[in-house]
């Protein structure tokens, strides 16, 4: 068995060395080219995911949301809770938000919107709203009777969903909003977009306006704690530290509120595991024909080689071999391009998509699990045309039938 | 030059023919011809090596069905050189390659040192190839990506042999055949008749008990195929190799022990 594989591994190192090196630099090129090709659109859409899940954390949720305790529906004694979270070493800041939906009203057009009611002091430490101001400013304590809008909600500023929105309004507009019935006027004071659709379809005003519309003012009461933590820190970790602390509300990850962006990755990841089977087919086909020609030039000498008694087994598999190394080669040298060419590159260049900047980001898990059925393809490419080939009639092969 | 050669050979022969005619002392220079009827024929007389027995091959061409053996019985001693001769599809390669186990007839017996061979298996035919037979095909068939050591140790490398063994043994059955100092050379880099000699020292590395060739000069010039078959008759005489050779030159004929005639798939002679 093991001489058996010894001269396989001898007929196919010999052909790789000393063979056509054109064919040879085609063909571990095709694969190389083919390999990218399976890693790329997994690796934008893992690029696609990133970007939504930092937009969902650093506009929406924080890390960690805490929220009331069933069939309560606020936090009480909320800057207590605060103080007690803050504790944490791996917790950054922390923002008390009321939260409600409400109507909003601009000349004609009227819609409904969530609204946050927050310290903009407090916000800060946890999400990124107050770079996202695209016009005007964002709140400051002091404020009242001032709004932040999404520009969903604003319409302009190349929002979707136009149409939906309140149709431009400007810093300096006055809108109405109603919210439990009670309707007040705020001034415009700041639109923000995140390029995130779902955080970009609200409005926050101050924590003070927000009570003072709930009639719940000088309460300390909260309808979620956004948490912030550390880079790199699990937010399962996070949930089991306040667990420890004694906290009875719910605590949730931010993985929880991100059913939509999940329901888009799977959408996604669909369509890339059909990307995927049409290029493993492809690989497939390419692996094949090159192999195929490369064999029928050999149809001579592999009636040769049974001529004189190597075991058509041993023939089939150099050329198995050989399509392995060639696969092989070509996994190496794309992971190489992908791991240390196009990934780095798109981190220093970042490819703007209607998101914001995004670059790609390869991951290993993915690219093994493409190595590998590339791997498998190399093999069932090159095992089917070896086999046939070498199961001919020695003397048809010897005179090149 | 060629007809020269030709010519010096066919002389060489008759002045040998007659020498043994004559009970003169035979040429020691040409070996080729000095055994022709020195060798122990008692030894070999009962000592079958192949038998072929009532063999017909027939090919179908399109719609036509070529004949090509139509019952050959053929004995070869251990130890002959048999030249297989006849004119243009009379059928010789087709009998030369069911000797060989390289074709398999449509009906008949093949047996090979007291084995019968029609009943094996392809793999079995292979195997047997590997251990007991050699050969030399008109085109030397030599793997152009292996160098001339590389070729004639394929086949010990396949029987399992350890790499000390399989390299010395190359280098020695090349040194014998007097390409000794190219024995890292590759098929492209050398000539038709140092191709030949490493496709004969590949079908001798492993001891065959039968060698066949197939017109082993055809793409030869006369000097060259003189030479080729010069070192037949060389392991035909120093290690009683048995040879079956196709051939259509009368010259080269003249070096085998005997001479099967084939017409139209029949043995006339």
């Amino acid at each position: 068995m093991l001489e058996k594989a010894k001269v396989s591994f001898f007929l196919a190192s010999r052909s790789i060395t000393r063979g056509n090196k054109g064919i040879t630099i085609f063909t571990v090129f095709v694969l190389t080219l083919i390999f990218v090709q399976l890693v790329l659109f997994s690796s934008i859409l893992a690029g696609v995911t990133l970007k939504f899940n930092e937009l969902m954390v650093n506009y929406q949720t924080g890390n960690v949301v805490v929220e009331p305790k069933e069939e309560e529906r606020y936090i009480e004694d909320a800057s207590a809770l605060q103080k007690k979270i803050e504790s944490l070493p791996e917790v950054v800041g922390t923002s008390a938000r009321l939260k409600t939906t409400g109507n909003f009203q601009y000349k004609e057009k009227e819609i409904g919107g969530t609204v946050y009611g927050i310290d903009p002091a407090e916000e800060t430490f946890v999400t990124g709203l107050e770079g996202a101001v695209i016009s005007g400013e964002f709140l400051s304590r002091p404020d009242r009777g001032e709004i932040i809008l999404g520009r969903e909600v604003s319409g302009g500023f190349d929002a979707l969903m136009e149409s939906r929105s309140l149709g431009g309004v400007d810093v300096g507009d006055t809108v109405e909003l109603t919210i439990s019935g009670k309707t007040r006027e705020f001034r415009v004071k700041g639109i923000y977009t995140t390029l995130f659709f779902m955080a970009d379809a609200g409005a926050y005003i101050s924590r003070a306006d927000m009570e003072d519309m709930l009639d719940i003012e000088g309460r300390d009461l909260a309808q979620e704690i956004a948490v912030k933590t550390t880079a790199g820190t699990d937010e399962y970790e996070t949930r089991t530290s306040l667990l420890s602390l004694g906290i009875k509300e719910n605590i949730r990850t931010w993985h929880e509120f991100a059913g939509i962006l999940r329901l888009i990755e799977n959408t996604l990841g669909l369509v890339r595991n059909i990307m995927n089977a049409i290029g493993l087919l492809i690989a497939f086909v390419i692996i094949f024909v090159v192999i195929y020609v490369n064999i029928v030039n050999k149809k001579r000498q592999i009636g040769v080689q049974k001529a004189i008694g190597i075991e058509q087994n041993v023939i089939v598999a150099s050329f198995v071999l050989q399509a392995m190394l060639y696969a092989g080669t070509g996994i190496i040298l794309g992971y190489a391009f992908m791991r240390f060419g196009l990934v780095p590159y798109t981190v220093s260049h970042p490819i703007q998509v209607p998101l914001g900047a995004m670059s790609l980001r390869l991951d290993d898990a993915e690219a093994v699990n493409r190595a590998v059925l590339l791997f498998l393809a190399s093999i069932v490419g090159s095992v089917i045309p070896a086999y046939k080939l070498a199961q001919k009639d020695l003397l048809d092969l010897i005179w090149g039938k | 030059m060629e007809n020269e050669v030709k010519n010096e050979v066919k002389n060489e022969i008759r002045s040998d023919l007659n020498k043994v005619m004559n009970n003169t002392e035979p040429d020691k220079t040409e070996p080729g011809i000095e055994n022709k009827n020195n060798k122990n024929n008692a030894e070999k007389a009962g000592d079958i090596i192949i038998e072929g027995i009532d063999i017909i091959r027939t090919f179908k061409m399109g719609e036509v069905l070529v004949r090509a053996l139509r019952g050959v019985n053929v004995k070869i001693r251990r130890g002959e050189f048999v030249a297989i001769m006849g004119p243009s599809g009379s059928g010789k390669t087709t009998l030369l390659n069911q000797l060989g186990l390289l074709d398999t007839p449509n009906s008949g017996k093949i047996i090979i040192d007291e084995t019968d061979t029609s009943r094996m298996s392809d793999k079995k035919k292979g195997e047997f190839r590997l251990h007991n037979l050699g050969y030399v095909f008109q085109d030397y068939a030599l793997l152009p990506e292996l160098d001339a050591s590389e070729n004639v140790y394929i086949s010990l490398m396949m029987q399992g042999k350890s790499k000390e063994e399989y390299e010395s043994a190359a280098a020695e059955v090349l040194k014998a055949v007097g390409l000794g100092d190219r024995l890292h050379q590759l098929p492209s880099k050398m000539s038709g008749g140092q191709q030949q000699r490493v496709s004969i020292a590949r079908a001798l590395a492993h001891n065959p008990r039968v060698l066949f060739a197939d017109e082993p000069c055809a793409n030869l010039d006369s000097q060259t195929s003189k030479e080729v078959l010069d070192l037949f008759k060389k392991f035909n005489n120093e290690s009683g190799q048995t040879i079956v050779m196709v051939t259509h030159e009368e010259w080269h004929a003249a070096y085998a022990d005997r001479v099967i005639r084939l017409r139209d798939g029949v043995v006339v002679e």
